[in-house]
């Protein structure tokens, strides 16, 4: 008799202790799931977003969390690869709700994954911020639940642009080439009238097929028809072999400007001293002015990041902490974990933060200015924004055998 | 009808019943693997009709997928039809395709066919990439429709009619024709078959079903563009579904596809980094020891016991 | 006129980059009769191998040429006699399946050992160009195009005029009285297809110079050689030339006469064409 009550009081005691050790300090833990290409040939951007989120994640958590009412919560990410393949990434998202029941979404990489993987938040009302896709595609569609940190695709060459008109001497012809896919496609089409509006004619207009490796055709083309002004939205590989082979035909514009590749280090690198004179834009700079509650300001994250990482964060780093920063605030504001009532509060966000203002549009999607970069002797300078110069630009381009 | 036929028969319905009735006790995950395993299963067999029976390995199956999923796409996004005018409008374009592109490339013969059909793949792809209506490079977005039930019996609909339409072929003169082109196609003519006739009906029967489940495929992801479309890796995976369950039998590729996509899913969800490195090893190492597929590892097993991989072994090298 | 000539120039040139790619597809197919789905991913290979030797050993891409090529001679070698020599005797699918095993395998190996990133192999001579009055023709293209016909003539030069390359040609026609003949078909065998694969290495060399590398370049560039291989005929090594050249011009003119997204439909339907027409190709024998 009394060893079975020795035994029970025993079992009690180690049930007791097991319970107390593994009890969270904190409440229940917040989770924060997404589908990320990782593998595949999207993974060269996609592992940006990878890092930016468990950068941003750990610093939040690090200061204490997420207050829900009275608790404070961790937040824990839950990421799977895609392999850059879309459906493999809309079956993750329907796991990630279904089944891993995480609270919160955030994006993947790249403008027709963000359109694929918003069905699925929209179908399950759990609402995904994603800094990864910047088609108008996307947030055309009246979905609630989807919300963007990346500046909308038809307005990437808009400061450019107006930058070309206050250039001496002052390009006077284009030449516009993008790539056949949703993004570039949206950025041509809003880029088509405001060349006009410009005053400048585009002698070449041509969409060429994504992850083209051969531009010679085109580059002779664009030398005959001796463009000033060269405009190309693109990837990263088919704008490192245009500027190749830019060189090796002799080609030089008085400047050329690309939507990606120019903010990011190993483009640079991959580049080397060609990469110089090439402009590009950025929704974002690291600079003290962005301030930011978790990080301090944006050259704080930026030199953490880099020295946690080992590169150098572009925007899409940046985009990608944003996301899990409007989550965070969204949920405080919201006082609640429940998926509605943090959709509302997301979309009526307003508050400074390391990427710039977080405020999102009607239809989900931040409206953010890019700013005029060009590649100065290996840095990155920021050339022209909203209010005008802010460097002077390199202009125009010299003969590449005159560099 | 002999006893161990009769146990076949019932078996089989039993199976069928309760993967019907799977999605009433089961979560969402599991239904959309189901939906995605059906589909796959659906492909290996169509697949089957033309590469299995006729002996014509096609790479250009993933013609007819684009095909179904454009058709269902154009009518419901640019034409306001409903699903099933759309899934008829596919269906219709494959076999037009396979008749018109089918009499001039089943002239070819092994690799060369594999190659042709490839390159055909490439060039619609091309093709569909620059017309308008199709949404060239970006694709189409489809009207939502938000019940997975319902794609996965018509999913389930789907691969019971391919099935049982193989099996028709195993007892019926064209499915005799068919196997008698693999066989030996000269002979087979000399015999009377008309074997362009016979080639291009399997092509185009192969094509039927590869594009309804492309058109089911496309409504369920409510997305497609050229390259998710008419994606050779999918053709592949076909390919290798069929011919790891076993190729020119009734089962097999459906056992194949089931089997693979299980191994597939799992590794995409547990060990997402390796998931496809494995994948390609499990080929690899499929192909050396069991080439002729599942169904006859299971067949021979009980006679030869583990020397069946190594018997297979030396009968294919060098 | 200037940019027609310009384009054709480009055209050719290309076509030289296309037939060194090409040559060693062409040859184990057209030799033993293996198609290899994961030719392309090799090239990929040859190229990071060419990078390392470039990044790490400074040596020019172009004078290490025979280096990687070796090297990758090495691992075909080792691959075929380790593994495709044991589905040779296969149905013939067999060995496209095991190919694009392969092919997967490589490119994952690839992506874990180099990570995503693109890489470029840069010698300061990449970018220079040679000017003909208006014309401009790059410098490495043209010295790509150069060792295009070396080594398309060196492969035909070995395969007809040499006891080796007769012994290779005589095995993969007929194997059991080259096995009469004291032959060893599994060292041929292998020693076709290392050489297949050098040759792919020596063309991933110049691929990088002159484009992007990538763990995943493997599989178009696969594509394009099937397409190159098929034009100009498995019959003779120097139908690579042939074949390189009409589609390397042909997708020049396309672009620019019809546009820049029609190039693969130019280069396929080409390719389609030439089997249902002549399967054979532009230089192959008919029978």
């Amino acid at each position: 008799m009394a060893h079975a009550v020795l035994r029970a009081a025993g079992a009690l005691l180690l049930a007791l202790v097991v319970t107390l050790l593994g009890a969270p300090a904190f409440a229940q833990d917040i989770v924060l799931g997404a589908s990320v290409q990782l593998t595949g040939p999207v993974a060269n951007t996609g592992r940006y977003y990878k890092d930016a989120y468990e950068f941003a994640i750990d610093k939040i958590n690090a200061a204490g969390g997420v207050k829900v009412g009275d608790t404070k919560h961790k937040l824990v990410l839950k990421l799977y690869d895609n392999q850059s393949d879309v459906n493999l990434s809309v079956r993750q998202y329907t796991q990630l709700i279904s089944q891993d029941k995480v609270n919160l979404l955030l994006g993947p990489f790249a403008s027709n994954f963000a359109l694929a993987d918003s069905a699925v938040s929209e179908k399950y009302e759990v609402p995904m911020v994603q800094g990864g896709g910047a088609s108008d595609q996307i947030f055309s569609r009246k979905f609630k639940y989807i919300f963007g940190t990346l500046a909308p695709a038809s307005n990437y060459f808009a400061s450019t642009i107006d930058m070309l008109k206050q250039l001496s001497p002052a390009p006077k012809t284009v030449a516009l080439l993008y790539a056949d896919d949703a993004f570039d496609v949206s950025v041509a089409k809003g880029t088509q009238p405001l060349i006009e509006k410009a005053g400048l004619k585009a002698v070449i207009d041509e969409r060429y097929t994504s992850n083209a490796s051969d531009f010679n055709s085109l580059l002779s083309q664009i030398k005959s028809a001796n463009a000033d002004a060269v405009l190309v939205a693109g990837h990263e590989t088919e704008i490192l072999n245009f500027v190749r082979q830019a060189k090796s035909l002799a080609a030089a514009p008085k400047m050329y400007s690309f939507t990606v590749g120019v903010p990011s280090e190993d483009f640079r690198k991959a580049l080397g001293k060609d990469a110089d004179y090439a402009f590009g834009m950025t929704a974002w700079l690291p600079s003290t002015s962005l301030k930011d509650r978790w990080f301090g300001d944006a050259v704080q994250f930026a030199a953490a990041y880099k020295a946690k990482y080992g590169y150098d964060p572009d925007y899409h780093a940046a985009s990608g902490a944003a996301d899990v920063e409007a989550l965070a605030e969204a949920i405080e504001t919201a006082g609640t974990l429940d998926p509605k009532t943090v959709r509302d509060a997301i979309a009526k966000l307003n508050f400074p933060s390391l990427y710039g203002t977080i405020a999102f549009a009607e239809n989900g999607q931040i409206s953010l200015a890019q700013t005029v970069i060009q590649v100065q002797a290996d840095k990155v300078v920021a050339i022209y924004g909203g209010k005008g110069f802010i460097e002077k630009p390199k202009y125009p381009m010299p003969a590449w055998n005159a560099r | 009808m002999t006893a161990s036929r009769l146990g076949v028969v019932v078996a089989v319905v039993v199976v069928v019943a309760v993967l019907a009735a799977l999605p009433l006790f089961s979560s969402d995950v599991i239904i959309q693997f189901g939906i995605n395993a059906l589909l796959l299963a659906v492909l290996a067999q169509g697949w089957n009709i033309i590469g299995g029976y006729t002996g014509y390995a096609s790479f250009g199956n993933s013609v007819f997928y684009g095909l179904g999923s454009y058709g269902v796409a154009i009518a419901m996004v640019q034409w306001n039809l409903p699903f099933g005018v759309g899934m008829i409008f596919g269906a219709a374009l494959a076999v037009a395709f396979a008749f018109l592109l089918g009499v001039p490339v089943l002239r070819l013969k092994g690799h060369y066919f594999a190659i042709a059909t490839l390159g055909l793949a490439q060039v619609m792809s091309a093709i569909v990439s620059n017309i308008g209506i199709a949404g060239q490079n970006i694709g189409l977005v489809l009207p939502p429709l938000n019940n997975d039930h319902l794609f996965y019996e018509l999913s389930l609909g789907l691969l019971v009619i391919a099935t049982l339409t193989v099996f028709w072929l195993t007892r019926s003169r064209f499915g005799f024709g068919l196997i008698a082109i693999r066989e030996n196609e000269e002979g087979a003519s000399v015999m009377g078959v008309n074997t362009t006739l016979y080639k291009v009906l399997a092509f185009a029967l192969s094509g039927v079903f590869t594009a309804l489940a492309g058109g089911i495929h496309a409504y369920w992801i409510t997305f497609l563009d050229p390259e998710s479309a008419f994606d050779i890796s999918l053709n592949v995976k076909m390919i290798i579904m069929a011919v790891f369950g076993g190729p020119g039998t009734v089962l097999g590729p459906v056992l194949g596809a089931f089997v693979l996509s299980a191994v597939s899913e799992i590794l995409s969800s547990k060990v997402t980094n390796l998931a496809g490195l494995f994948f390609g090893v499990v080929v690899v190492a499929a192909v050396v020891l069991m080439p002729r597929g599942v169904a006859d590892v299971m067949r021979q097993f009980r006679r030869t016991g583990w020397r069946y991989f190594a018997e297979n072994l030396r009968a294919h090298r060098i | 006129m200037d940019l027609l000539a310009q384009v054709l120039i480009n055209g050719v040139l290309l076509g030289g980059l296309y037939a060194v790619m090409a040559l060693g597809l062409a040859l184990v197919w057209g030799v033993l009769n293996i198609v290899n789905l994961a030719h392309g991913a090799f090239i990929m290979l040859g190229a990071y191998l060419a990078w390392h030797l470039y990044t790490y050993l400074g040596i020019d891409p172009f004078l290490g040429l025979p280096v990687t090529a070796i090297i990758m001679f090495c691992v075909g070698y080792a691959l075929q006699r380790g593994l495709l020599n044991l589905v040779v005797r296969a149905p013939m699918f067999n060995t496209l399946l095991i190919t694009f095993g392969l092919e997967v395998v490589l490119t994952y190996l690839a992506q874990l050992a180099f990570s995503a990133d693109f890489r470029t192999i840069n010698p300061p001579y990449a970018g220079n160009s040679i000017a003909l009055g208006p014309l401009v023709v790059p410098l490495a293209r043209l010295m790509a195009f150069g060792v295009a016909v070396v080594l398309t003539v060196g492969v035909w030069v070995f395969l007809l005029r040499t006891k080796l390359g007769r012994a290779i040609r005589a095995t993969a026609q007929n194997l059991v009285a080259a096995r009469l003949y004291g032959v060893e078909p599994r060292h041929l065998y292998a020693v076709t297809f290392g050489i297949g694969i050098g040759l792919a290495g020596a063309a991933g060399c110049l691929y990088g110079t002159v484009s992007q590398i990538n763990p995943y370049i493997g599989a178009t560039l696969t594509a394009k050689c099937f397409a190159i291989s098929i034009i100009g005929g498995l019959d003779n090594p120097l139908g690579v030339l042939v074949g390189g050249l009409v589609l390397g011009i042909i997708e020049s003119l396309t672009v620019l006469y019809v546009g820049a997204t029609f190039g693969d439909v130019a280069s396929f339907g080409i390719l389609v064409l030439v089997l249902i027409v002549r399967p054979s190709g532009l230089l192959g024998k008919t029978t």
